[in-house]
């Protein structure tokens, strides 16, 4: 197996960490809400995940619990911004110190745990497929997850009757209030389905790619996976797409260290937040698709 | 200010009516009026007081005393002089960071890169220092020191602003992506070209040379950098409140378009907003490392900018509160030692606490609207 390989199966699996989280913020942020606090329903979900796996000895299980945990930050989020009308990029930060709070108080007792990961599935005759079969199908679980949440997600979004009303939500919520639908039930909904599934990409680094829990271990991949959803225009296949080149970048540093290249660890550690910033520029000065009107007021309009 | 007028017209008119009928009935709905009137206040407290209640319940779970914990919270920071100054040295870089939002936010712009901007001062201060320091004498290392810190937190904020004018990428992720990078820029200098050789253990840059350390006042812990933070301070509340730079901001974060129309340079002010924003957190990286560290080490900043940012929100970024607000909070994040010492608890409890504190404004958001509308 050769280095590109190797940065390929890593940028799948880590970039899956970003997958599922950046699906979520897209959900929200088509909905009208920014939740900035992804990065602490990341976090969350990390530890709730590593709890339970370390409780009942299966990280299928721990996914889940991953997934919980996800949500109740998110819901906090969700409750603040909707219907106490707070200010969006505050109530995320303040999810995320709250989060950072909680889990380095309960998380102590977990650093010296030792749990099995979540196991690596090849799927049959798709992971025989030569080169590409041993990098996308043979991985853990949430890396297939992440493949099925994206069609799954386009054609909700767009195809369906919910999908609309979400959408409708994030552009013009009082027409939405009109027509006779409740605009705050759907983004609150919308707030914590995407808070759980930034708790399934926590999961997806504590209980599968990294298979171990320390302090802060999210290190910012939420934050990430809000510029992704930035970058990506709001397009589903293009928030895919940039969360794996972020995971290639994270796994090309650990691959280019263990193969001794002398470039340092920590300047390599900037790399995958510097391309996240680039894409950001390239793709703004391309004018890109405008955000959903609702998120627009909040994240543009600000003070 | 029209509008409120208003508001307060109408809200005075049941008074009249009730007025008229009868004295038991007027007292029962005066108790109601004023309720009304201060209902703000009466929230305020609850949800101030509910907030304590859900970290006295999370501290009780992990089997600490809650009341206990409150305590050595109030002691370790009121009851003891060392710790006072203690205080006041980490509001220095926390209140600088904190203005460092305040001033984008009069433009309407959104700064979470305290935390980078920080970062970036502390290594434009040690890479200065650690040149000139030992040949110059203090004065002229303190100001190029300040000089190099202030530039590299300008420059810090000044790329998002930019990417902000010329792109439109939202300022609120750019400058927090710009953190981690700044983070790791500072992991490089300290594990390879500042390393300090004689040092065992965590790794951490070459001190700076004693001539380059800010001097302490009066033989206490504290040193001169505090009257330059008041200094900075001062002109910081200068520039918003007085000058026609400040109004200026202010013109353009209420209203872009009358700003458009009333021929103000929209780019220019949303771009020096940042700068000087940036300045300030770098000067506040500078006076911590100058003053207090002395050398770089890994979580020099310690989370430093983002309480920063959650205290220039708490004052509303408005100076003089905002810094009110640095300082609680930089109280709450020294309790933590005391907590951890006296209870075992991990000292990022402090963390929660300070969300708690942000959450209870934050929950009357509504209430607030409601009021000044």
């Amino acid at each position: 197996m050769n280095g590109i390989e190797q940065t390929l199966i890593g940028g799948i699996a880590g970039g899956t960490a970003i997958v599922i989280p950046s699906l979520g913020e897209l959900t929200s942020e088509l909905a009208g809400i920014v939740n900035l606090g992804t990065e602490g329903c990341m976090l969350a979900g990390a530890l709730g995940a590593y709890a339970v796996t370390v409780a009942t000895g299966s990280a299928e299980i721990g996914v889940a619990g991953g997934a919980i945990a996800g949500a109740v930050f998110g819901l906090l989020h969700a409750y603040l911004t909707i219907y106490r009308k707070a200010d969006q990029l505050t109530s995320g930060l303040v999810v995320w110190f709250l989060a950072l709070g909680v889990t380095g108080v309960l998380g102590t007792s977990y650093v010296n745990d030792v749990i099995t990961p979540l196991p690596v599935i090849s799927i049959g005759g798709l992971s025989k497929v030569p080169w590409l079969g041993p990098i996308l199908f043979h991985q853990d679980l949430l890396v297939y997850v992440g493949y099925v949440l994206v069609p799954l997600i386009i054609f909700i979004l767009h195809r369906t009757r919910i999908g609309l009303l979400l959408r409708s939500t994030g552009e013009r919520p009082e027409v939405v209030s009109v027509a006779g639908n409740r605009p705050n039930l759907i983004q609150a909904t919308a707030v914590t389905i995407g808070a759980l599934l930034a708790g399934v990409g926590g999961a997806q680094l504590s209980v599968g790619y990294v298979g171990t829990w320390f302090d802060d271990m999210t290190s910012g991949y939420g934050f990430v996976a809000v510029a992704v959803v930035l970058f990506a225009s709001w397009k589903p296949l293009r928030v895919m797409v940039g969360a794996y080149i972020f995971g290639v970048a994270l796994s090309a540093e650990s691959v280019l260290q263990t193969n001794g290249i002398a470039i340092n660890q920590y300047l390599l550690d900037a790399l995958p937040y510097l391309v996240t910033l680039i894409a950001l520029v390239i793709v703004s000065r391309k004018g890109g698709r405008k955000a959903p009107e609702a998120l627009n007021r909040a994240l543009i309009d600000v003070t | 200010m029209g509008k409120v007028s208003l508001k307060l017209g109408n809200s005075q008119k049941p008074l009249e009516v009730v007025s008229n009928t009868g004295a038991t009935a007027t007292l029962a709905s005066s108790i109601k009026v004023a309720f009304k009137r201060h209902k703000l206040a009466y929230l305020s407290v609850g949800s101030y007081v509910a907030s304590m209640a859900v970290f006295g319940l999370i501290v009780f779970v992990k089997g600490a005393n809650p009341l206990s914990v409150f305590s050595v919270v109030v002691q370790s920071t009121f009851f003891n002089g060392g710790s006072v100054e203690q205080i006041i040295l980490r509001a220095v870089p926390i209140s600088l960071a904190a203005l460092a939002v305040a001033v984008p936010a009069r433009a309407g712009l959104v700064n979470v890169g305290g935390e980078g901007q920080l970062i970036m001062g502390a290594i434009g201060a040690t890479g200065v220092g650690l040149t000139v320091g030992a040949s110059a004498p203090s004065p002229l290392s303190w100001a190029l020191m300040g000089v190099a810190g202030g530039l590299a937190g300008a420059i810090w904020a000044g790329i998002p602003a930019l990417m902000r004018t010329a792109t439109g990428a939202s300022e609120a992720v750019t400058t927090l992506l710009m953190n981690f990078v700044a983070n790791d820029i500072m992991l490089y200098l300290i594990y390879q070209p500042w390393r300090d050789r004689y040092s065992s253990g965590q790794p951490q840059s070459q001190p700076l040379s004693h001539s380059a350390q800010l001097s302490s006042l009066f033989g206490s812990q504290l040193n001169i950098g505090v009257v330059f933070a008041v200094a900075l301070a001062v002109a910081t509340w200068w520039l918003l409140k007085k000058s026609h730079w400040g109004f200026a901001l202010k013109v353009v974060g209420g209203n872009q378009e009358a700003a458009k129309r009333a021929g103000l340079p929209i780019n220019r002010l949303l771009i020096s907003s940042m700068l000087v924003g940036g300045a300030l957190a770098g000067l506040g990286g500078m006076l911590n490392l100058a003053g207090v560290e002395v050398q770089l080490r890994p979580g020099i900043t310690a989370t430093f900018g983002y309480i920063a940012f959650l205290a220039s929100w708490l004052g509303r970024h408005e100076p003089y509160k905002v810094v009110i607000a640095a300082f609680l909070f930089s109280a709450i994040a020294l309790s933590s030692n005391g907590i951890q010492l006296n209870f075992g608890l991990n000292g990022s409890i402090v963390d929660i606490l300070l969300a708690l504190i942000v959450i209870a404004p934050l929950f009357l958001s509504k209430n607030r609207k409601a009021m000044t509308k």
